[in-house]
């Protein structure tokens, strides 16, 4: 599978969010903690809705979770 | 390992188990007489109810494990990865109806017919499950 163009920082705000675990923000997202991994992981390249809630969770704009590889 | 790819590894041991039994015991020297094609009748019953038990005791022992995770909808990246296997077997469908119909018009009838479209429902149903298997271990 192509590496996603993008990157994002989930693992890191988790950490910053008191540790919360892939399943944690999974319930509040509404997906699995397997998917949680996948987005982590690049494996998964997550919808927008999806995208926006775990960033809703974090309380950041969208572009603090995710980026652009090349910027 | 989330509970539906855990349901999935049953469901193709299941396949293997029970289908692997009904093709390799099945009495190929009398597939095109109607006595063929009523064995595979027969034993399509032991088959399936081989391909059942896995699949019964490996969803409820799962289930009973993990009872949150059984009680999950599909999310987004389940849906499409369902999704992606049932497009994938859609291909060795049509090549066995295909088969099915060139059997037919060359005098393969009876139980080659019948065995011709569970070959197909078989290998669209290992290829529906392994592509999700694939999707689920490599990541979509």
């Amino acid at each position: 599978m192509a590496p996603l163009p993008f990157n994002n920082q989930i693992k890191t705000l988790r950490f910053l969010k008191g540790e919360m675990t892939q399943a944690d923000l999974g319930d509040r997202v509404g997906v699995t903690r397997q998917t949680i991994a996948a987005i982590e992981q690049g494996k998964y390249s997550p919808s927008l809705e999806v995208a926006f809630r775990i960033a809703r969770v974090f309380g950041k704009p969208l572009e603090d979770v995710f980026h652009w590889a090349d910027e | 390992m989330s509970f539906r790819e855990k349901i999935h590894w049953v469901a193709l041991t299941g396949l293997v188990i029970g289908f692997g039994w009904y093709f390799l015991s099945y009495p190929w020297a009398i597939a095109n007489t109607r006595a063929g094609m009523m064995a595979s009748v027969w034993m399509l019953i032991p088959a399936t109810i081989l391909f059942l038990i896995p699949m019964i005791l490996g969803t409820v022992w799962f289930a009973i494990r993990t009872p949150k995770e059984a009680h999950l909808k599909e999310d987004e990246r389940e849906k499409l990865i369902h999704l992606k296997g049932t497009h994938a077997a859609y291909y060795p469908l049509v090549l066995g109806t295909w088969a099915n119909v060139f059997a037919l018009i060359n005098g393969l009838r009876y139980g080659w017919s019948v065995n011709i479209l569970m070959a197909t429902l078989v290998v669209a149903e290992l290829i529906r499950v392994g592509a999700q298997l694939y999707y689920y271990r490599r990541g979509y």
